[in-house]
């Protein structure tokens, strides 16, 4: 067989799944004291080059309240046209198209190879996808320059047939009409007062009389021509004139005094938006995309007052409870993002600003909806522009990489519970037999809605087995789990994804070596990850800390090997050994420390670290480090200050960051110009080398990460100097015999020491 | 086809700015990956890192020069790549400068097409960006790879390859869209417009090619 890198490999290619464990512990109380609980990353729309979708429907267990889907993993009869539910055990009839079925004849979602496959169904009337462009006007003139230029490239972009409609918000909201001929003409609103939906939509002219009011049913475009029309228009009809519209636009007119910040109406603005979509297309994939400055200053939702000698609140001022905004504006925002979910819709946040904007009271709409959120300096900067381009990428089947309004469902064996998701959904509450009372994460459900997705968008998903001690599951017994994705597509089609896993149980007494081996380190290693920045978003950062130490300290505990007070002696398994440094550098990452990161930042970091996919997730928990010499290819050397060395150049890879780091003698050898003369060409490659990987990587990477370029001594080491481990500092320099590696002068503990504390109270009785 | 070169951020407005990489270099297929970079090393389980050895001896001057080239040691750093057209700009058609005339005249020609087919509104919107885009020219205020593309781009418009026509439309709203913004999108209303009356005019020669025995249609042109 196969080793089992190579399994979660194939699993991870074929399924888009992850599992903390491949060998599941077959009791309730020995899967509790495995400590990392039985959970898995899926990636629900992974992108499968090789997974063209299927034009039919999928066939469904008649039993009411199990309806899982016909899978590789069922019994079937090919002589009396049966097949026996994996999950439920009902047998069910196969319909009246599958009469040619038999042993050679076999629909592709019975065979082992598709146990992820997706179906195309056409149901109803479609309509094209929807973008709606919040846009702040309180900026500089360079800025907003910058904006609208991305505006207007972005209407090339677009799918042609795509509606797009402008919102513009300063001190008032103006909703902009567009319309191919005459004038152009807009509602304006008040930024300080918040308006219900219907009050938006009575004043907009959205209510029709008497409008069919049909729920979770998608909008019949024919029903909305004359009320949605204004707002929202195709692409291709209006892109001229919105071009010019765009190009109009003009700062916010209202005087800003000296000392005062411009008042900015963003929590209406919002209102408005999701009113008007609301409105016009409840369940019908759509985009709103606010674009701002600045924090919200007036209003609903509004994060600091106008006067500029107040600063933004600060987590010191959030700690000593000294924000007065924050509350009120998190719930204004929340409310938008429930409603907005609710809706089947999903808000992106572009905010570049130096100061903060608020991200922290708005997270919640990216965050509950699927939206992007990101994060720059300022308009004008290839980081946004880049990023906002990314946006409307397109995949190998020059389809666009966005899905939207997404429903995914989970149905689990009898032995299996549903505990919780986390990443960027909402739960859509439905009970049943399969959903646990233990919550982890978003839980007490076995559905959620993410509202808007891409091909790498990663939900965390965690279990919890049920079966008791003394039920034993038979010999060679399998249990099963089975994702639907309802989604549609960025082509308008509806369509289903389905995949259906089964993982072999163990009896963690007599088989606890093949538990053990099937452990993946870096699945469960992000998934305890989301678990830990999931209770810090609502838990002091001590205390977080604290939990995440003693399931280190418990996990080594059960699977070390060691003697009992003997630290010098304890060891882990290959399937465990990269486990506590991953545990290291993620009780140092931003993700849990919020010291020297705003509380904006803290929201942006978070934001990515719930959504993103195991390699990417991996990499924020501990960055990538390169080391380039003359001794050949680059190669992969520790995250450490050791690695810190006066003859290679580093490049350090920590998803947000792009960091290129020359040596003390390089540096040296590049200032002197050793590059420019021929017969040291091999010392120009070797600069070069570096700066050709960063750029593919930077090439890929979704939002743009910040480049950085430094040498030793340069004050933007410090990048890189704060992110290895700090086994050289300037209290044991002298130990190690000072030749190699930097110093790092910090009071941090390192690795060593931390790796010397875990092994002494793992192989202590007392703990 | 389209441009490939990469330049450097805003450094004035956005501190640690990555570098801008050009439309062509974003939606190019790629081509053979390089393994990505996301190996890493596991430390040792007692913590402490290896002593890696350098290469200059710390006690040493460090002003002694890189070994050169020819006395290199074992394989060079760098990995076989493909070209990452680094800073560099290629235009593989044309050399020459483009002439403002040979980019016109087509499009307005185009445009009269349109006239009967095209509202006649939108006709003249499209007609008052490509006055703007004579007056941008004619003032010297186009740049080089502006007028270039553009002239590809018209090439591709005569022979009816919408799909390239509209791609380098794309790439230069990417790539220069401050230049291009006001006049481009008539461009692109005019390459959609000109491809639905082209295939409208199919459609009917189809269906008089029909009626008409088994007649073959000379210089019969697929539409993807």
């Amino acid at each position: 067989m196969a080793t089992y890198l190579e399994f979660i490999q194939q699993n991870e290619e074929r399924d888009g799944v992850r599992f903390s464990w491949n060998v599941w512990p077959s009791s309730r109380l020995e899967a509790t004291r495995m400590v990392v609980p039985l959970a898995c990353l899926l990636t629900p729309l992974k992108e499968r080059l090789d997974l063209p979708p299927v034009q039919y429907e999928p066939v469904l267990c008649s039993r009411p309240t199990c309806k899982a889907v016909l899978n590789p993993l069922c019994q079937v009869d090919y002589r009396a046209k049966l097949w026996a539910c994996n999950f439920c055990f009902q047998r069910n009839q196969f319909p009246p198209a599958y009469t040619g079925i038999s042993e050679v004849h076999q629909p592709a979602e019975l065979m082992p190879q598709f146990s992820t496959i997706e179906y195309v169904v056409q149901r109803g009337a479609q309509t094209p996808l929807i973008f709606l462009y919040v846009v702040d006007t309180c900026l500089e003139e360079d800025d907003l320059q910058a904006l609208k230029e991305s505006l207007q490239m972005s209407l090339s972009l677009l799918p042609p047939d795509a509606l797009v409609g402008l919102i513009t918000f300063g001190r008032m909201v103006q909703v902009h009409e567009l319309s191919c001929e005459g004038i152009s003409k807009s509602y304006v609103f008040r930024g300080t007062k918040d308006l219900t939906a219907k009050q938006i939509q009575d004043m907009l002219g959205l209510t029709k009389p008497a409008m069919p009011m049909q729920q979770a049913r998608p909008a019949q475009p024919q029903e909305h021509p004359f009320v949605s029309g204004r707002f929202l228009q195709p692409v291709h009809k209006i892109d001229m004139n919105l071009t010019d519209l765009l190009g109009e636009l003009q700062r916010d007119p209202w005087p800003v005094t000296q000392g005062k910040r411009p008042l900015r109406s963003t929590g209406v603005a919002l209102s408005i938006a999701v009113g008007l979509l609301e409105g016009t297309f409840p369940n019908t994939g759509a985009r709103i995309m606010l674009f701002t400055g600045g924090p919200p200053t007036q209003g609903p939702g509004m994060v600091v007052g106008d006067e500029l000698k107040i600063p933004i609140r600060s987590w010191h001022d959030i700690e000593k409870d000294n924000a007065r905004f924050m509350k009120k504006a998190t719930k204004h925002y929340e409310m938008l993002a429930n409603r907005t979910a609710v809706n089947g819709h999903c808000i992106d946040i572009y905010a570049c600003a130096l100061d903060q904007t608020g991200l922290l009271e708005m997270k919640c709409c990216p965050n509950l909806t699927g939206g992007h959120m990101v994060m720059g300096d300022s308009f004008n900067t290839s980081l946004f522009k880049q990023t906002f381009q990314r946006i409307f990428s397109k995949d190998f089947n020059g389809n666009f990489r966005m899905a939207f309004g997404a429903t995914l469902e989970v149905k689990t064996s009898r032995e299996l519970k549903i505990a919780g998701a986390i990443g960027p959904c909402v739960s859509l509450n439905v009970k049943g037999p399969c959903v646990s009372e233990n919550e982890l994460g978003v839980g007490g459900t076995s559905q959620w809605k993410i509202c808007g997705l891409d091909p790498t968008s990663t939900l965390g998903i965690y279990f919890e087995v049920v079966n008791q001690h003394n039920t034993p599951i038979p010999q060679g017994g399998r249990g099963a789990i089975q994702f639907v994705t309802q989604y549609q597509h960025s082509s308008t089609q509806r369509r289903i994804r389905v995949t259906t896993i089964a993982r072999n149980w163990a009896d963690a007494q007599s088989q606890l070596r093949h538990i053990e081996a099937a452990f993946d380190q870096e699945a469960a290693a992000v998934l305890m990850a989301r678990l830990g920045v999931f209770r810090a978003e609502s838990e002091e950062g001590p205390d977080v800390l604290r939990w995440l130490d003693r399931q280190l300290i418990r996990l080594c505990q059960k699977f070390g090997q060691y003697n009992k007070e003997d630290p010098a002696s304890f060891r882990l398994s290959d399937s465990f050994s990269l486990y506590p440094q991953f545990m290291f550098h993620l009780r140092r990452s931003p993700f849990l420390q919020v010291f020297n990161n705003s509380p904006d930042e803290s929201s942006y970091y978070r934001h990515h670290f719930a959504r993103q996919d195991l390699t990417q997730s991996l990499i924020m928990i501990q960055p990538i480090l390169y080391s380039y010499s003359f001794h050949g290819p680059p190669e992969p050397v520790l995250l450490d200050s050791s690695s810190i060395l006066a003859d290679r150049i580093l490049l350090m890879d920590t998803f947000f960051q792009i960091v290129i780091y020359l040596g003390e003698t390089i540096a040296q050898w590049r200032k002197a110009g050793y590059q420019d003369m021929p017969e040291y060409e091999n010392f120009k490659h070797l600069l070069q080398a570096p700066l050709d990987d960063a750029q593919e990587i930077l090439q890929a990477r979704f939002p743009m990460p910040r480049y950085i370029n430094t040498e030793h001594g340069g004050s933007q080491a410090r990048f890189l100097l704060s992110k290895v481990n700090p086994s050289q500092t300037h209290n044991n320099l002298y130990a190690w015999g000072q030749e190699t590696g930097a110093p790092i002068l910090t009071d941090d503990v390192s690795l060593q020491v931390f790796m010397d504390h875990l092994k002494k109270l793992a192989v202590s009785s007392a703990s | 086809m389209a441009e490939l070169y990469v330049k450097p951020g805003n450094k004035e407005r956005g501190w640690n700015d990555p570098p801008q990489f050009s439309y062509g270099l974003q939606t190019q297929a790629g081509g053979p990956k390089r393994t990505p970079l996301t190996r890493r090393v596991a430390a040792p389980q007692d913590g402490s890192p290896r002593v890696p050895t350098s290469e200059t001896s710390p006690g040493l001057p460090p002003v002694r020069p890189p070994l050169p080239s020819s006395k290199a040691p074992r394989s060079p750093p760098v990995r076989i790549c493909p070209a990452s057209g680094a800073e560099s700009t290629s235009f593989p058609v044309i050399r020459s400068e483009a002439l403002m005339e040979d980019v016109l005249r087509p499009l307005e020609r185009a445009l009269e097409d349109c006239r009967g087919h095209t509202k006649k509104q939108v006709c003249d919107d499209i007609n008052r960006r490509l006055a703007l885009l004579q007056e941008q020219w004619a003032g010297g205020k186009l740049s080089m790879p502006v007028k270039k593309r553009m002239a590809l781009l018209v090439q591709e418009l005569s022979s009816h390859q919408w799909d390239a026509a509209d791609d380098i439309h794309r790439s230069l709203m990417v790539d220069h869209v401050t230049e291009v913004s006001q006049w481009m999108v008539g461009v692109k209303r005019l390459i959609a417009e000109k491809r639905s009356l082209f295939s409208e005019e199919e459609a009917n020669e189809m269906n008089s090619a029909a009626t008409a025995e088994n007649q073959t249609i000379p210089g019969f042109h697929q539409t993807p």
